[in-house]
């Protein structure tokens, strides 16, 4: 992970597993989802055998296991233990488990939730139980879950499948043979004020059911509530030289806390190695993870391709003609769950090839100087480009055909942070945000804004989309604050539906894989559809020049913004980073203070320090924030349990997936150059 | 009075410029303190006014040395003394410590009397709390150490230390030591009073005078720089505390003294509301971290916390002087430490919690002696926070190596010489020091290995061992294997390992000792210091033949076993010459000879060119082949027959190829890696005696048995010669002796470590000095000295009759094990077996 990659540019450069990291195969993967299950199958059979009876034990590290354990505990408290097949049962014993704490904020964000409004709301109610989800699992199963496939077969599979294992997820990334049922047509966007309506339904039935299980209050430890937070946490630090670090970054952190199954959002970091720099991204999907995950794995390729000078453009051409070995470009900075896909490797490294290649030729070799907001924008564009063409062209290996159509049809927004010595880029397609932390004078953190939503909120996006589109669309086309009513970020990679023309999408549904075909989603063309494209991937790019006062630097996917005001992101960062959780110290002066009270006073000190230091990691720290902050602002052990432990059916509701990195600048080496100038 | 000058203190190193030149302290009588000019020269010049500068110059002027000058950068008294806590307690690990501290006890004592100076010291006793059987046991080897030389003590019950200390909480207790005669006193005014007592015998002491750096010439201190110019001297004496290792570098022939200042904290409080008395005991609880003893009618309590904070890493620093501020939080775990032990103090009101930084060294023993690059520059520092506690002993011995050169006790221990030239750097320091000072009150269990500043140096093969499950242990900065943990096999975790009885590598050394007999093994001792000596004509045997006792005109590729020994015929090394040719030498020496051993040869050979000694330590891999096939898979490798008579010299260029080939051919007889701890088993119960554990300076060879490698007749004079021929007209006394323990349970008693006490006929007659389980006798076996006290407490004459006719007991933790004497090996155990590899063993030092 995260090592330099060798283009092993042999007769066939892309066989060479290093073009990517080989973390995922396509062999039939366990029925768990998403890179949160790496618990071991077994637990899951444990939960569900001794349902009721020894839920410890399933308070794994995982939360997946946790969530399982309990949901099969409570089944069985609700229903005995025949109840394997109670899936209905937990989910309702959940919602009114979690109404108490929840319902307020319910309608606000049941909306919000679903940022592509064409998967009608219910879907993540009442889901059915399937058994034949093996299949779907293949694109988003990351390698450790390999790992345990040969336990799986050990367990009853059946069981596993009935009970712990259903794919909830509609969208392309997961289609299935039941979608087509009744529930999935689409449902206009007012519906949404009448779709709460059911829900007061549950409310009847799950509070009949409150009499029917005994009342307990189930809490996470603080243990099982760390394990959950810090699973998908990474901090890279630059390496010194000499005992300095001579790089404008110290290091970074980050972390995702995820609300959909498989988890949605992507994230990415390297360091060029053929030019200075460093690039990092997070990546927030709709419609499915197939798109960010396209997106996370080859949007730096195509930046650092940009950045490349013409002679090692050059070099790297003749290296792959001639089957010799290729520089590496980028050294990736990976967490364990942060997979590439093998099997499309050599499909992108093609698009890439054939990127530089009409780079080297475009070439007129008059300006030497490469700018970079221009190669930012460039290379979005191109790689949204490439994976519209490579869904319209299809390939023979019908395993990637229908890769390369769930990543077009799937969206992704993008936020992309270039830092070379002190210049910073942010490229920005869509609602994910970046922002600068600054320390001023006096100690206190504010924050200034590097990057512009691309959303209903923005004036100069709607007033861009208007201007794009003929007068008589100007009021369908943002409709709910949504594009054509249905989509929330006015920019994003893929999404063909709001590309194509209407022919390009029917011709290409028709000639594609059954799946496509048999997905409503897929063969629903947006209303009011009249002029496309109405999407595009192209970035707005800042720059900003690094100054000592500028601390830290937050990329993050909507999710957190929309739980957290920007000022507070920055303040609980800032604070974390600088170690202000250190307080003043105690002096006695000339008080009379006993040993007892000084004690005292002390003992508080700690139990206070104590919680501070729970993170090592400032995305985790902000994270914890995020999700367990109370009205007044401090971590409240309670409500991050709550949250935590919803089923993932739920969690979708309460909370978007979260991805955070947030990157420390080096204040001195920036000062330098500051004073070199 | 003491807040008072605290504050003068705080007040001088918050203004820099007014740090090194503060006025004099009114309060001190100033006749000590002058302002004159200084001298132009003098014998000695020390550096540093604190306890151990102004204890040095006493003692100095006591013996007669009195061109003595005392230069101190502020005041008398002013730095750590200053701020040290006042306890003087005798209850200390190691025997010389414990007889350094008796002294200092005995000379504080009587100090007010001589010089008129109130010196506040109080006889109240010290009391040391035990909270587990483990620390209770710790205590009890104390106990029995302190008790054979003359220092009451006794292991109390809980109840009695109820009755000692009324406000100790005692439901957790298992047991303490009580020491009725330690004291407590003010260490600034014994300081003082020291001085005084120095001047009055003409020692010239001059405060507000810093020391720039000691003036070095050929290899010999010539003089000092000061602040107020210039004095010539023979002598330099480095007693600058925190300061000492910056001072040490200063020169241009530096002197690296490896010590690190740590933050330590203590609390005063104001006083009890009835006043406690004076006369309460002080109270030692380590296991609660915490030391307590009263102070003004209130308490004074501070301790040694688990995770301290190192300071002045990088020199004298403003910025950290400035920032030596009380830390609450950080003491908060020993105040809940202090409320547990003494619950009724809650009540009690706060005066002050004091920051005094104190100088750690990594190894927790102090520094001291001769440099080995400097002659005539010696040093007393680094006392690991027991400066009043050693101030008087340490004074004492360091002024007899300079007035005599040699102390009047055994300090190997103590000697700079102990550490090599990687264990002074900073970065080391500043990380053992952390593990150092929590280690002051951790329990110090036999075979304790440092974790922090390791892999200083290492063999080539150290991964190859590494990847074959070694265990390491840390020698002088070098890493060597204690065992091999075979793959199946877990041991326990660090903390759990730590035990007074049976270890649980028992099984593991057992099997690598018997592979060692019946097979063969390898063992990787490259940590050996491994010197050269060459010259042009014959003056390197001449040399040679002056400082090594035995003879070394032996043909070429013969190896001789021999003692280096001083004027009194003790030992100084003791080592292995092989002859490569013949004008040069090849010595092998015990590892942590590498210092001491350059020191002494650079300090006996004449300057003369034809004469090259080199350290070529790092040249070579040493492989130690032990074992009944050795010769066989040897004759293998080598093509070439070996046998005891014609053992070719063989010298391989790529240690990792030998160690594979070795380990390859090796394997139809057997082979496996063995570590030190099978060797020691081995040579302990060959009755073979190893330098600086059971050798030391003041051991001859007559005492353990060595009258064969010692050709007194071998044509010339050689270096304690006429000591050796004395005694053994004489006749010696003490004799190294091998005790066999007879009803001791290998798996359920405590094992013997070192410094047991020996009973002879009841009487005690001396110390082990090391032990281990020989699995060939399956018993345990003690070496040690036995010396034969008269009724007046003379030493007499140790004949083997003397020895032979004694019934003995060794006393571990007041547990008396019945013992054999042996004066010699069991060679019949081992004679079938017995051939030109185990003749070797002996040779090599293992430890």
């Amino acid at each position: 992970m995260g090592g330099a990659i060798e283009w092993k540019g042999l007769s066939d450069p892309v066989t060479s597993q290093s073009w990517r990291g080989a973390r995922f195969s396509s062999a039939p993967a366990p029925p768990s989802r998403g890179p949160l299950s790496a618990s071991p199958p077994t637990r899951h059979c444990a939960a569900n055998q001794e349902a009721g009876s020894a839920p410890a034990r399933t308070y794994g590290r995982g939360r997946e296991a946790a969530w399982r354990g309990r949901g099969a505990e409570w089944a069985g408290r609700g229903r005995g233990a025949a109840s394997r097949t109670g899936l209905r049962g937990r989910n309702a014993e959940w919602r009114h488990r979690c109404r108490s704490l929840l319902v307020r904020k319910k309608r606000a964000v049941f909306c919000r939730a679903r940022r592509m409004c064409v998967c009608p709301g219910p879907r993540r109610s009442g889901i059915p139980i399937r058994s034949s989800s093996l299949p779907l699992f293949s694109d988003a199963m990351p390698a450790p879950t390999q790992l345990f496939f040969p336990l799986v077969r050990n367990c009853e599979l059946s069981r596993i499948y009935g009970t712990a294992c259903y794919c909830h997820h509609k969208h392309l990334c997961c289609p299935s043979p039941y979608l087509p049922q009744s529930r999935l047509r689409y449902m206009p966007h007012p519906a949404y004020a009448t779709f709460c309506r059911p829900k007061e339904n549950w409310w009847q039935y799950t509070h009949g059911r409150r009499y029917a299980s005994t009342p307990q209050k189930f809490y996470l430890t603080p243990p099982q509530v760390n394990s959950i937070l810090k699973a998908n946490e990474y901090s890279f630090k630059v390496p010194e030289f000499d005992g300095k670090n001579v790089s404008s970054i110290l290091g970074f952190d980050s972390n995702q806390l995820p609300a959909n199954a498989p988890i949605e959002d992507r994230r990415s970091a390297a360091t060029c190695l053929q030019t200075r720099g460093m690039l990092l991204g997070v990546f927030d999907g709709h419609a499915g993870c197939a798109c960010s995950q396209a997106v996370s794995e080859r949007l730096f390729y195509y930046i650092a391709v940009s950045l490349l000078p013409h002679e090692t453009l050059l070099e790297i051409e003749n290296a792959v003609e001639s089957g010799r070995a290729l520089l590496p470009i980028l050294q990736w900075h990976k967490h364990p769950n942060d997979y590439f896909s093998k099997e499309a490797s050599k499909l992108y490294f093609n698009s890439l090839r054939t990127y530089w290649q009409e780079l080297i030729d475009l070439n007129t070799g008059e300006s030497t100087d490469i700018d970079v907001k221009e190669a930012l924008i460039n290379a979005f564009k191109r790689l949204d480009n490439d994976i519209s063409l490579e869904a319209q062209v299809g390939d023979p290996n019908s395993f990637l055909n229908y890769l390369v159509l769930r990543v077009a049809f799937s969206g992704a927004t993008a936020c992309v942070a270039h830092v070379d010595g002190v210049d910073l880029h942010v490229a920005n397609t869509g609602d994910s945000r970046a922002m600068l932390g600054v320390q001023e004078e006096d100690g206190s953190w504010s924050a200034v804004t590097l990057s512009n939503d691309h959303n209903a909120q923005n004036e100069r996006e709607l007033e861009r989309l208007k201007l794009e589109h003929p007068k008589n669309e100007a009021k369908s086309v943002v409709k709910q604050d949504r594009l054509l009513g249905l989509l929330m970020p006015f920019r994003a990679f893929g999404d063909v539906k709001f590309k194509w023309s209407i022919d390009l999408q029917k011709r290409v549904i028709e000639s594609g894989p059954d799946q496509l075909n048999d997905n409503e989603y897929t063969k629903f063309i947006p209303p009011n559809y009249h002029t496309p494209p109405y999407l595009t991937a192209e970035p707005e790019v800042t720059y900003h020049r690094l100054r000592p006062q500028d601390k830290f630097l937050v990329l993050a996917t909507d999710g957190l913004w929309e739980t957290m005001h920007r000022q507070d992101v920055v303040r609980i960062v800032g604070e974390y980073l600088t170690g202000m959780h250190h307080q003043q110290p105690i002096a006695v002066g000339g008080y009379k203070v006993t040993l007892g009270q000084m004690h005292g006073l002390l003992t508080e000190r700690r139990a206070k320090m104590s919680s501070v230091f729970e993170d090592q990691n400032a995305a985790t720290h902000l994270i914890r924030h995020a999700v367990g902050n109370n009205e007044f602002g401090a971590v409240d052990h309670e409500r991050l349990s709550k949250m935590l432990s919803l089923p993932e059916e739920l969690a979708r509701m309460y909370r978007d997936d979260i991805t955070i990195i947030v990157v420390q600048f080096n204040s001195h080496v920036v000062g330098a150059y500051q004073n070199q100038e | 009075m003491f807040c008072r000058w605290l504050s003068i203190i705080r007040r001088r190193r918050a203004s820099p410029a007014r740090r090194r030149c503060s006025s004099a302290r009114g309060s001190t009588s100033a006749a000590e303190a002058r302002a004159a000019a200084l001298p132009a020269q003098a014998q000695v010049v020390i550096c540093g006014g604190g306890i151990m500068g102004t204890s040095v110059a006493y003692h100095l002027s006591k013996m007669g040395w009195k061109d003595v000058v005392l230069l101190e950068q502020g005041r008398l008294a002013a730095g750590s003394t200053r701020f040290c806590a006042g306890i003087l307690s005798t209850a200390r690990h190691l025997t010389i410590e414990q007889k350094m501290a008796d002294y200092s006890n005995k000379l504080y004592q009587q100090l007010e009397q001589e010089t008129g100076i109130q010196t506040g010291y109080v006889r109240t006793g010290s009391i040391s709390l035990a909270q587990t059987q483990d620390r209770l046991i710790s205590l009890k080897r104390i106990n029995s150490r302190l008790n054979v030389i003359g220092i009451p003590s006794e292991i109390i019950s809980p109840k009695k230390v109820a009755e000692l200390h009324p406000l100790l909480n005692v439901h957790d207790l298992v047991g303490a030591l009580h020491v009725p005669e330690d004291a407590v006193l003010s260490s600034a005014d014994v300081a003082l009073a020291l001085a005084s007592a120095a001047s009055q015998n003409g020692v010239q002491i001059y405060d507000r005078t810093a020391v720039l750096h000691v003036m070095v010439k050929k290899g010999q201190v010539t003089g000092v720089e000061t602040d107020k110019g210039q004095i010539e001297c023979q002598y330099f004496v480095n007693c600058a505390g925190q300061w000492a290792y910056e001072l040490g570098l200063s020169n241009e022939e530096p002197v690296s003294i490896p010590l690190h200042a740590c933050e330590h904290f203590y609390l005063l409080t104001r006083p009890w509301e009835t006043p406690l008395q004076s006369s309460t005991p002080t109270i030692v609880d380590p296991d609660g971290r915490i030391y307590i003893r009263n102070w003004q009618g209130g308490i004074l309590s501070g301790g040694f916390e688990k995770n301290p904070k190192p300071i002045f890493t990088e020199g004298k620093n403003q910025l950290e002087i400035q920032n030596l501020q009380e830390d609450w939080d950080h003491f908060e775990p020993l105040l809940s430490s202090l409320l547990r032990r003494m619950p009724e103090l809650e009540t009690l009101e706060i005066l002050k919690l004091v920051n005094c930084p104190e100088t750690f060294t990594p190894d927790m023993r102090c520094i001291m002696g001769e440099s080995p690059a400097v002659q005539g520059y010696f040093v007393l520092a680094g006392m690991n926070s027991a400066g009043l506690s050693f101030g008087g002993g340490a004074g004492r011995y360091l002024a007899e190596w300079m007035v005599h050169g040699y102390p009047s006790e055994n300090v190997w221990e103590l000697d700079l010489k102990r550490f090599g030239a990687l264990q002074s750097s900073r970065t080391f320091l500043r990380h053992r020091v952390m593990e150092v000072m929590p280690l002051m009150y951790d329990l110090k269990v036999p075979r304790w290995d440092f974790q922090t500043g390791r892999q200083l140096r290492t063999s080539p093969l150290y991964d190859r061992l590494d990847a074959q499950g070694a265990r390491w242990m840390e020698k002088h900065g070098f890493e060597r294997p204690k065992y091999f943990v075979p793959p199946d096999k877990d041991l326990l975790a660090l903390e759990q390992s730590k035990t007074f009885y049976k270890p649980d590598w028992f099984d593991i050394v057992e099997s690598e000792v018997k592979c060692c007999k019946e097979a063969v093994c390898v063992i990787d001792m490259s940590s050996f210091t491994k010197f050269e000596i060459t010259s042009t004509g014959d003056q390197a045997l001449e040399i040679l033949q002056y400082l090594f006792s035995n003879d070394l005109d032996v043909p070429v590729g013969h190896i001789v076993h021999t003692g280096m020994l001083n004027e009194g015929g003790g030992y100084e090394n003791d080592c292995s010459i092989a002859r490569l040719n013949k004008r040069s030498f090849f010595m092998i020496s015990p590892t942590d000879q590498q210092v001491h051993c350059w020191a002494w040869l650079k300090k006996h050979m004449p300057s003369d060119s034809s004469l090259l000694l080199e350290d070529v330590t790092w040249k070579y891999t040493a492989l130690n082949l032990i074992g009944p096939r050795a010769v066989d898979v040897l004759s293998e490798l080598s093509y070439a027959p070996m046998t005891p008579d014609h053992f070719p010299s063989l010298f391989c260029k790529y240690a990792l190829h030998v160690y594979n080939e070795v380990m390859s051919v090796g394997q139809k007889y057997g082979i496996r890696n063995a570590g030190y701890y099978a060797l020691r088993s081995l040579r302990i119960e060959k009755f073979f005696a190893f330098w600086g554990q059971d050798l030391n300076t003041l051991t001859t060879p007559l005492e353990c048995g060595r009258e064969s490698r010692v050709k007194l007749e071998k044509g010339m004079d050689f270096i304690g010669r006429h000591a050796l021929l004395q005694q053994k007209q004489n006749g010696v006394y003490k004799r190294f002796t091998m005790f066999i323990l007879d009803d001791h349970d290998t798996d359920l008693d405590l094992w013997p470590w070192w410094g047991e006490p020996i009973y002879r006929n009841g009487q005690y007659v001396g110390k082990t000095t090391s032990s281990a389980y020989s699995y060939t006798l399956e018993r345990h076996v003690c070496l040690g000295f036995v010396q034969n006290f008269s009724d007046t407490g003379e030493e007499q004459v140790v004949t083997a009759d003397f020895i032979n006719r004694g019934e003995y007991e060794i006393d571990i933790a007041g547990h008396r094990f019945q013992a054999k004497a042996k004066l010699y090996p069991f060679t019949s155990l081992f004679t079938h077996k017995r051939r030109k590899d185990d003749v070797e063993l002996s040779d090599l030092h293992g430890k």
